[in-house]
């Protein structure tokens, strides 16, 4: 539509016309823009450019749908002039489908804007419309290699597409997932994704062991590894071991699960494992290095587990990093990005409103708290002070007697099983079985109890939300990793100042297991026999007692500290008990449907909102933190400690690490110089220097970046402001222009009135 | 999924699968599930036109507090009523695979209550009302919210939050994208 055209119909407003209309006809050419301008101004602002979405320009001219389509992947400038010269004439359509005089599409290209369509927020019927027209249009055939190109990308479009859709059939626990999306919302959801990804680590993990260790062993071993054939060249002791093993024939279902017994010489633990170099074919053409074998898939695993941990952490992190650049948009965060649209439980949806008003609200209560904290008066300031310094004391007693309590239990229990095993009487089989699991069940009870002595401990030191939540996690994690960290002591103390093990690492192997057993059942017994029926209590009783009782948020930090203790549990023991990987694997896959059941059965939502960001990185990170733990113990036995002399792959050597030494000393020594010139000064002074510069490096760009975001942002400020004020003083003038309009039209409409008047 | 494939030509569920976020197999399963809502009417004609109390049948959307507008935003002739189309669109938005933009996009055109193109003071009064459901915050309260948003949000300072301005927000925001999505 050209300019003189507009201006025949809008008669009003000539100033106007000839002051701005010229630009916003170009982009903006609806009429009805300039009829809502002319009766309110200051409406001026919503045609910015700045203020436009595709979806409000198709909406805005009805009818006559226009998207200005902005291209993000391929801008190509023609789609520009077309789509802002979009004229009135009804069929807008023309303005997005290419220009065909100026440039023929091809057929690549054509198909990436028919791929591009479904991005477009207009209905189905005018995406289709404008599919058939992109179609139908006449394109270039494309020859040779680009149409291999083409048909190469088209195929694996193709293949993407259908991966997908078998992936999604077979994806695990889909509509497990869903449910709990629809009950719990997403970041509880996220715990259940972590389940899993645990339990394909383990899976992962075991996949390893059993192609390299377990099943060399089992193919080529021949059974002659038994102690009898062995105990020619072994020493006394050994052989004490061995018959001592022989001689115990114990009930087998006590053993299976003490791990003792007919067990203790299988593939389940390490001294099954021989140190024998296992020649395959006729003439041991190629041959099997089995200790080589079972250090290096050792070292692998830990190297995979950390790299998973590492990369999924990563991904959180960067989340994380481009949130908290410049400001955290919390409320807004809160508002846009609160509701779960997965939610479809109407009990769930109450909860959820409720939540959210909470969170609300206890975000402004936070602020409000943050301004009374800074005007806190210095008496209450020192009594708070105090307070958080009792309570801290109080948690370090509690750590410092739970250790203890754990150590003399297991002092207490080597004692008993020692008393016992002279008497050796078959009733005594029960107390061996309590005796055995003492220690470990003094471990799960203090796990068990002390949580709930530090949540009731953190309310009196008057935190705020977000970090109770993280020291009451912390402390929790001290707690368990405390346990074991005295269960290791006391390994060590076993281990290398009694003496007394024949085979200490099936003795750390057996241990773990029981552990692991040990924990497995409590995760069913707490579900099932506590909380379920504590569940029923609430649900079938009015009285408030039993609510107190009875009713359980299902309160995330402490269901992840017990999966993160399974895994490490099984970081320690894989090395001794290969088997544990798969036990892992099993219990990872079997806490999901307990956990499934803690969730939608014992408890409601909590009052909390977890968000899925925020809690994987805490997932991971407290899974970080376990895995050093895991791996420090196990890296010292194997480099410092000496292997067990009668059992397991390593009987030839000084140190486990050993095997690896020996190995590396017999590569060309070309290879040795290299390895060892990345161990010497030379090397290593200069690649600090190097790695410390690039790190600076980095550090001053970052930081760089940092002031250049505070300075464009300070920019958009002056910019709108200025937008502000131009806009302000266009309207003031549009207005002053229509008033002296209005004025003139009056004067005339008086004059030709008067003329009149004076005419008849 | 056999009658659901005798409604559909092959060549339809080309379309489709160009169209949207989906793959055949997902459109199909969406239009058992739309099917569901009003079995005899779709039955009858797979592209019937349900009324807005019918699509709020759905399981997500009956309880999202901001059911109608999803509908009312998706529906072809605007006042909420829905076909199948129109429901495959809506969920192929709130699909796993649907980018960030394209969910932001109709998240804008959800809250903008009163179709300004803008987000108002107005509509975030509406959109907070909503989320919080039978518990109201007191007037100070969200004046004080209100004022927060726009404080982090509102980088011209005009008092309402424009597309440009959303959709910055939402690309720093990771939940969102998780949150906006309904699984089929």
């Amino acid at each position: 539509m050209s300019g003189g055209d507009r201006k025949k119909r809008t008669s009003r407003g000539q100033g106007w016309e000839e002051a701005g209309a010229e630009f916003y006809q170009e982009s903006y050419p609806a009429d009805v823009d300039l009829d809502v301008l002319q009766r309110d101004p200051s409406h001026l602002a919503t045609l910015l450019p700045s203020k436009q979405s595709r979806a409000a320009t198709a909406k805005r001219v009805r009818g006559e749908v226009k998207p200005t389509l902005r291209r993000r992947t391929s801008t190509r400038s023609r789609y520009h002039s077309t789509s802002r010269r979009a004229s009135t004439t009804a069929d807008v359509h023309v303005a997005m489908l290419p220009d065909l005089s100026e440039n023929l599409s091809n057929e690549e290209r054509t198909w990436e804007e028919i791929m591009q369509i479904k991005a477009m927020p207009v209905s189905m019927a005018q995406k289709k419309e404008l599919k058939a027209k992109l179609q139908s249009a006449t394109k270039l055939r494309l020859q040779g290699f680009e149409q291999f190109k083409w048909q190469r990308r088209k195929f694996w479009q193709q293949v993407k597409s259908r991966w997908k859709e078998t992936y999604t059939k077979l994806e695990l626990w889909r509509t497990s997932l869903k449910k709990i999306e629809g009950n719990f919302g997403i970041g509880v959801v996220a715990y259940f994704l972590f389940i899993k990804w645990l339990m394909f680590l383990n899976l992962t993990i075991f996949v390893f062991i059993f192609t390299f260790i377990i099943l060399p062993t089992i193919l080529l071993d021949t059974p002659a590894t038994t102690c009898s054939s062995n105990s020619s060249n072994i020493t006394n002791e050994c052989q004490y071991s061995c018959e001592n093993i022989t001689e115990k024939n114990h009930d087998v279902i006590l053993d299976t699960i003490q791990g003792t017994g007919w067990m203790e010489n299988t593939l389940v633990f390490y001294g099954f494992y021989a140190d024998k170099i296992f020649g395959v074919g006729s003439d041991a053409a190629f041959y099997y290095n089995l200790p080589l074998a079972y250090i290096a898939v050792a070292v692998v695993y830990f190297l995979v587990s950390l790299g998973a941990i590492v990369k999924a952490a990563a991904r959180g992190f960067k989340e994380r990093l481009v949130e908290g650049e410049g400001q955290f948009y919390q409320y807004c965060n809160l508002i846009f990005g609160g509701w779960d649209y997965c939610i479809h439980n109407e009990k769930a949806a109450v909860i959820k409103h409720k939540a959210l008003y909470n969170e609300i609200k206890g975000c402004l209560e936070a602020e409000r708290l943050e301004e009374e904290r800074q005007s806190r008066s210095k008496e209450e300031k020192t009594k708070l002070v105090i307070t958080r310094c009792i309570v801290n004391l109080i948690v370090i007693v509690v750590l410092a007697a739970g250790g203890f309590l754990i150590f003399e239990t297991l002092e207490y229990s080597k004692q008993q099983l020692d008393g016992l095993k002279g008497e050796d009487t078959q009733i005594d089989s029960l107390n061996v079985l309590l005796f055995e699991y003492l220690p470990s069940i003094a471990i799960v009870g203090l796990n068990l109890l002390v949580p709930s002595l530090f949540a009731y401990l953190v309310t009196l030191e008057h935190y705020s939300p977000i970090f109770v939540v993280r020291i009451t996690l912390l402390r929790t994690v001290l707690l368990r990793l405390a346990s074991l960290v005295v269960l290791l002591q006391s390994f060590y103390h076993r281990i290398f100042v009694d003496l007394s093990l024949p085979c200490w690492e099936t003795y750390v192997g057996q241990q773990l297991y029981k552990l692991v057993i040990l924990d497995f059942v409590t995760h069913i017994a707490v579900t099932f026999l506590i909380n379920f029926p504590r569940m029923l209590i609430a649900k079938h009783s009015k009285s408030k007692v039993a609510k107190y009782i009875g009713e359980q948020e299902f309160d995330l930090p402490k269901h992840v500290l017990d999966v993160v203790y399974t895994q490490t549990l099984c970081w320690l023991g894989s090395f001794y008990a290969p088997i544990l990987p798969a036990m892992g694997t099993l219990e990872c896959f079997f806490l999901f449907y307990i956990k499934k059941f803690a969730c939608l059965v014992n408890s409601t939502p909590s009052s909390t909102v977890y968000r899925a960001s925020r809690s994987n990185s805490l997932f991971m990170a407290v899974l970080l933190f376990s895995f050093l733990l895991a791996v420090i113990p196990v890296a010292y036995s194997l480099a410092e400690s000496i292997p067990s002399k009668c059992c397991g792959p390593f009987t030839a050597q000084n140190t486990a690490w050993g095997i690896v030494v020996f190995t590396f000393n017999q590569f060309p020594t070309w290879i040795q110089s290299i390895i060892y010139f990345f161990s010497t000064a030379g090397f290593a002074v200069p690649a600090f220097i190097t790695l410390s510069l690039c790190l600076y490096y980095f550090y001053a760009i970052s930081a760089a970046n940092k002031q250049m975001v505070q300075v464009l942002k300070n920019q958009l400020v002056l910019e709108g402001h200025d937008k502000q004020f131009l806009l302000n003083r266009l309207s003031a003038f549009i207005k002053q222009q229509q008033q002296e309009h209005q004025k003139a039209m009056r004067q005339m409409e008086m004059s030709s009135v008067a003329g009149m008047s004076n005419g008849s | 999924m056999g009658q659901g494939k005798s409604q559909f030509t092959e060549e339809e569920l080309q379309d489709y699968q160009d169209l949207t976020y989906f793959t055949k197999k997902e459109v199909l399963y969406a239009h058992q599930k739309f099917k569901a809502l009003a079995p005899e009417k779709v039955g009858h004609n797979k592209n019937a036109k349900l009324p807005m109390n019918k699509i709020l049948q759905y399981p997500e959307l009956r309880v999202n507090p901001f059911g109608d507008r999803i509908c009312r935003i998706f529906s072809s002739s605007h006042d909420g009523d829905c076909t199948f189309e129109d429901f495959l669109d809506m969920m192929s938005v709130f699909s796993d695979t649907a980018p960030k933009a394209v969910k932001a996009e109709h998240a804008f055109r959800i809250f903008d209550f009163d179709g300004d193109d803008m987000l108002g003071v107005s509509d975030l009064r509406q959109v907070v009302d909503r989320l919080t459901g039978q518990q109201r915050l007191s007037e100070q309260d969200m004046q004080h919210l209100i004022q927060n948003i726009l404080d982090e949000a509102d980088l011209d300072d005009d008092g309402a939050l424009s597309f440009a301005e959303f959709e910055h927000i939402i690309s720093k925001s990771s939940d969102f994208a998780n949150a906006f999505r309904i699984r089929l």
